[in-house]
């Protein structure tokens, strides 16, 4: 264990949101048993008034945990000094097996609470509260999601040691080695990239159809969820070399630091955001034919989707800025 | 402005007047907090610049120092060794260093003496150059005072002091006292042809490992520290004692939450028939949460800056007065100098999720409680 | 228009100190008009008052406003139903103190998140409207009584409800005061509003402008008068 600053930092969220998660999972149950909208009774009116309580949670805990996601990826590379053979996160985060596993269950959780957040959202739009159930049924599911994201990271945490010998990214994200980061830093920069316009191509054209059409954002954001795995490839392929302007630099965490004026926040931020927005898009599209919602959910879908239109077009606008002003050429 | 915004205006509005109305109640809240966030931030900008210090001093360091070791402890190493050193590729030179530690019985302090490898920094023989500690310590009165040291009761050798340094790299250098060659191996009787260290250039830090390697077969009674695993070392120094510090103002964080959870349940008469009144005339418990978080932000923003810049002022401005002596470890030279400002967004998150998370979360349910009245109450 | 069907309210349900506030009340009350529940303390009159202006849900039984079922809403939406439906003027007025006139007036409409410029002009027309004009600024606390209820007259208008609730309106006023509460009742009314009250004033309902009284004893309805 490292005793610093940050990572008490982290904790102390992980151990906020799994507080809350437990609570309201254990609320969720409860509702899932005993909600009866028709009935005036008191108990039926406190269970009501409690769903404002675990909106409010909910919407705190997940701010502090994106702001935590940050941080996380922020302290690893921070701390790579601290480990022989470190040069950025990756390092840091294969200090042991743990890092990489918090990693993606803090993603998992950021999708799966920002997907949650919009269905409640939803929920409270209809006069009866159509979607209560589906929320809560949702929320039991997540709430082990937050469970294993906290024990992860604390694992994690508790288990660095600073006189283990790590690997650095140029390790771990070369062409020789046989694991997926290695293939995928493989990847020929010019498929890598036709397969990016192609996926982004798809998004265009699933978000207009779901917009002319009025139905089928679950096909947007099915495309929405292709393009963020062919982006993080991209990015680890191609993208991140024309930022370093290195050919052999395949990195996706060191594009984060400052020596590379933290270009990675304007790829990853749109990235996440316009995936998350295409998530919860398709997703409330079930709901659409909900009777007290169709009056206000197309509304709300359509917006979703333009906003999340407007987030990969930013993406978009990063990787061809980053292309563009690089010294760096692949082709020609 | 979207509704939504124009919403939230006015509810800040509301907020404000609320909290102007009830100044007493809101100022002890916000100072309390803003001592706790001083407290922390001093803590870790302290110990951030005491880091970068550290790196500053390091950065001119030798990449790779090598040293005798005998029955496990480090010993004088002979000059012979250099050249095993230097015939290793991609060692650009190695140099045979002289140091080691005085302790002063007049000041009860211990002194760093050292040889120092640049001739500009050569003093004559029968002088010396002192970090800026010394004469402190030795409450020197005037400027050219010489500087006697003693090795044994009734021993005394008389140096003239050439320069004092500044205190540019204080923490390191202000116990410092630099002599000619001549004058260390004469006062420490240190024979010729050995040195304390030998610190060796490396032109390309990515064979360090290799050099290293090749060297440890070369000499293997010797001990190989690199610049590194010494930046690593001072490293988890400041952040460990940091964590530390962080650590035991967590208990006070938690004080602080209980007494913002207490202070948010707590609602004075007036205060409770307010949120009634609001309720009767249309507010809806979101509304009342929004409000109340409004002034939560409010307050714990104010005491976060508050906070934050004071402890600016004392780390930067005073040296860190208050924690000097944890921080920076126990040594009865203090270096007196300034830290460079600095301070950088990952501090500053990491500050705010450990202080005003707590807050939020403390006073979440609270004033829940406080908007679930019922809106008829206030008739009845 | 307001209907209510076998509605009851219990208060405290399942404890001890369990209160039947109203037993199984029918009634409709017509829009565009004067209504006055009257009856002793404890009759029922504010419970009454409560659930018609979608405060408080039945315990058992449907209510209806124009037509729409308000009475299994949750209560966020009944909420949204009160503020743009109902303006309410409570016994004690119920302005929060340190607040400007202004500031009071204008607090219902804050959740609507109004243009602020817009709302500002509309409250110191009600204002002026109501010979307040002159006070907007003044902190609620130096208002007379009658000032302070005119105040919570254009408080409850702020945000254009059609259906102005009071709640032993003229409980702390003299007979000059009433008669001047009574003419803007009337005034509104005129202006197309509803309105509905409960007291135990004969001024009130003796009063020639109120079209129905609603007599009640014990949670339920005891007689009507038109």
């Amino acid at each position: 264990m490292i005793f610093q600053t940050p990572i008490l930092a982290l904790l102390l969220v992980s151990l906020l949101a799994s507080l809350v998660a437990v609570w309201s999972g254990w609320f969720g149950l409860r509702v899932l048993a005993r909600w009866n909208l028709a009935s005036g009774s008191r108990a039926q009116l406190q269970m009501e008034r409690l769903t404002e309580l675990v909106s409010t949670l909910f919407r705190f805990v997940m701010l502090a945990e994106l702001v935590a996601l940050l941080l996380f990826v922020f302290n690893a590379d921070r701390m790579a000094s601290l480990f022989v053979g470190a040069m950025c996160a990756v390092g840091t985060l294969n200090v042991n097996p743990y890092g990489f596993p918090a990693l993606y269950a803090k993603i998992a959780v950021f999708f799966a609470a920002a997907v949650w957040l919009m269905l409640d959202r939803a929920d409270r739009m209809g006069r009866d509260f159509p979607l209560t159930r589906v929320k809560y049924v949702a929320l039991v599911g997540i709430a082990p999601l937050v469970l294993l994201s906290a024990g992860l990271e604390l694992t994690y945490f508790l288990n660095l040691r600073t006189d283990v010998i790590t690997s650095c990214c140029s390790k771990l994200f070369t062409p020789v080695n046989p694991n997926l980061a290695a293939e995928l830093s493989g990847l020929s920069p010019g498929a890598a990239l036709w397969l990016l316009g192609g996926s982004g191509a798809a998004v265009v054209l699933a978000g207009a159809g779901a917009l002319i059409r009025r139905r089928g954002a679950q096909g947007f954001a099915l495309a929405g969820a292709v393009l963020f795995g062919v982006a993080i490839a991209a990015i680890i392929s191609v993208v991140s070399s024309y930022i370093y302007e290195h050919p052999n630099h395949h990195c996706p965490f060191c594009i984060l630091k400052p020596e590379y004026g933290y270009y990675g926040y304007a790829l990853y931020g749109p990235l996440f955001a316009g995936t998350a927005l295409a998530l919860s898009a398709g997703v409330l599209q079930g709901f659409a034919r909900v009777p007290s919602l169709t009056g206000v959910l197309p509304a709300l879908i359509r917006r979703q989707i333009w906003l999340s239109l407007g987030a990969f077009a930013l993406f978009g606008v990063a990787v061809i800025w980053a292309i563009v002003r690089s010294q760096l050429i692949l082709f020609g | 402005m979207t509704p939504f915004l124009r919403r939230q205006r006015a509810l800040a509005d509301y907020t404000l007047a609320a909290l102007a109305r009830r100044r007493g109640k809101n100022l002890a809240l916000v100072v309390i907090f803003s001592v706790i966030v001083f407290v922390v931030a001093s803590a870790m900008l302290f110990s951030a610049a005491l880091q970068r210090e550290a790196d500053l001093v390091l950065a001119e360091a030798p990449e790779l120092i090598v040293q005798q070791l005998v029955l496990g402890r480090q010993d004088l190493i002979a000059e012979t060794e250099i050249a095993k050193l230097t015939a290793i590729r991609g060692v650009t030179a190695a140099k045979g260093r002289l140091w080691g530690y005085f302790y002063d019985r007049i000041s009860g302090a211990n002194y760093t003496v050292m040889v120092p490898d640049d001739p500009a920094m050569m003093p004559e023989p029968g002088t010396v150059a002192v970090g800026e500690g010394i004469p402190r310590a030795r409450g020197f009165t005037f400027a050219q005072a010489p500087l006697f040291l003693s090795r044994w009761p009734g021993e005394l050798q008389k140096f003239a002091v050439a320069r004092t340094f500044d205190s540019d790299s204080a923490l390191v250098s202000s116990d410092l006292v630099l002599m000619a060659e001549s004058d260390f191996r004469r006062f420490f009787e240190v024979p010729p042809g050995v040195y304390t260290d030998i610190a060796v250039s490396i032109r390309n830090p990515r064979e360090i490992a290799t050099i290293v390697e090749k060297a440890t077969r070369a000499m293997p009674a010797a001990r190989f520290v690199t610049r590194d695993d010494i930046a690593r070392t001072y490293q988890k120094l400041f952040s460990w004692r940091e964590g530390l510090l962080v650590a035991l103002a967590g208990a006070a964080i938690l004080a602080f939450a209980i007494f913002a959870a207490e202070k948010a349940s707590g609602l004075s008469a007036e205060e409770a028939r307010e949120i009634g009144v609001l309720k009767a005339i249309g507010w809806d418990s979101s509304d009342v949460i929004a409000m109340k978080l409004w002034e939560g932000a409010l307050i714990a923003i104010g005491a976060f800056l508050i906070g934050t810049v004071a402890a600016y002022l004392h780390v930067f401005g005073t040296g860190a007065a208050l924690f000097a002596p944890v921080l920076k470890g126990w040594s009865v030279i203090y270096p007196d100098f300034r830290l460079a400002p600095q301070i950088d967004g990952m501090q500053l998150t990491a500050l705010f999720l450990i202080t005003v998370v707590p807050y939020v979360a403390a006073t979440l349910v609270p004033i829940w409680r406080a908007a679930s009245a019922d809106p008829d109450q206030i008739m009845r | 228009m307001i209907s209510l069907q076998s509605v009851s309210k219990l208060y405290n349900e399942g404890r001890p100190n369990e209160v039947q506030a109203l037993r199984d009340i029918d009634l409709e009350i017509a829009p565009r008009a004067v209504t006055v529940f009257k009856g002793p303390s404890g009759s029922g009159k504010t419970t009454l008052l409560s659930i018609v202006g979608c405060m408080a849900r039945p315990s058992t039984g449907r209510v209806f406003v124009d037509g729409q079922m308000v009475s299994g809403l949750p209560e966020k939406f009944l909420t949204e139903q009160r503020r743009t439906t109902f303006g309410f003027v409570f016994q004690r007025f119920n302005l929060i103190r340190g607040l400007s006139v202004l500031e009071n007036v204008m607090l219902p409409a804050v959740p609507l998140g109004p243009d602020h410029a817009a709302l500002r002009r509309r409250a110191l027309d009600r204002l002026e409207q109501l010979g307040l004009g002159a006070k907007a600024d003044m902190k609620v606390e130096y208002l007379s009584g009658g000032e302070t209820q005119r105040a919570a007259i254009a408080r409850a208008l702020i945000n254009d409800a059609r259906i102005l609730i009071a709640d032993e309106p003229t409980a702390n006023l003299d007979t000059e005061l009433t008669h001047r509460f009574l003419e803007i009742v009337a005034a509104l009314r005129d202006e197309g509003r509803t309105v509905i009250m409960t007291s135990h004033d004969p001024r009130i309902w003796e009063a020639d402008m109120v079209n129905a009284v609603i007599e009640m004893q014990d949670g339920r309805i005891s007689g009507a008068f038109a």
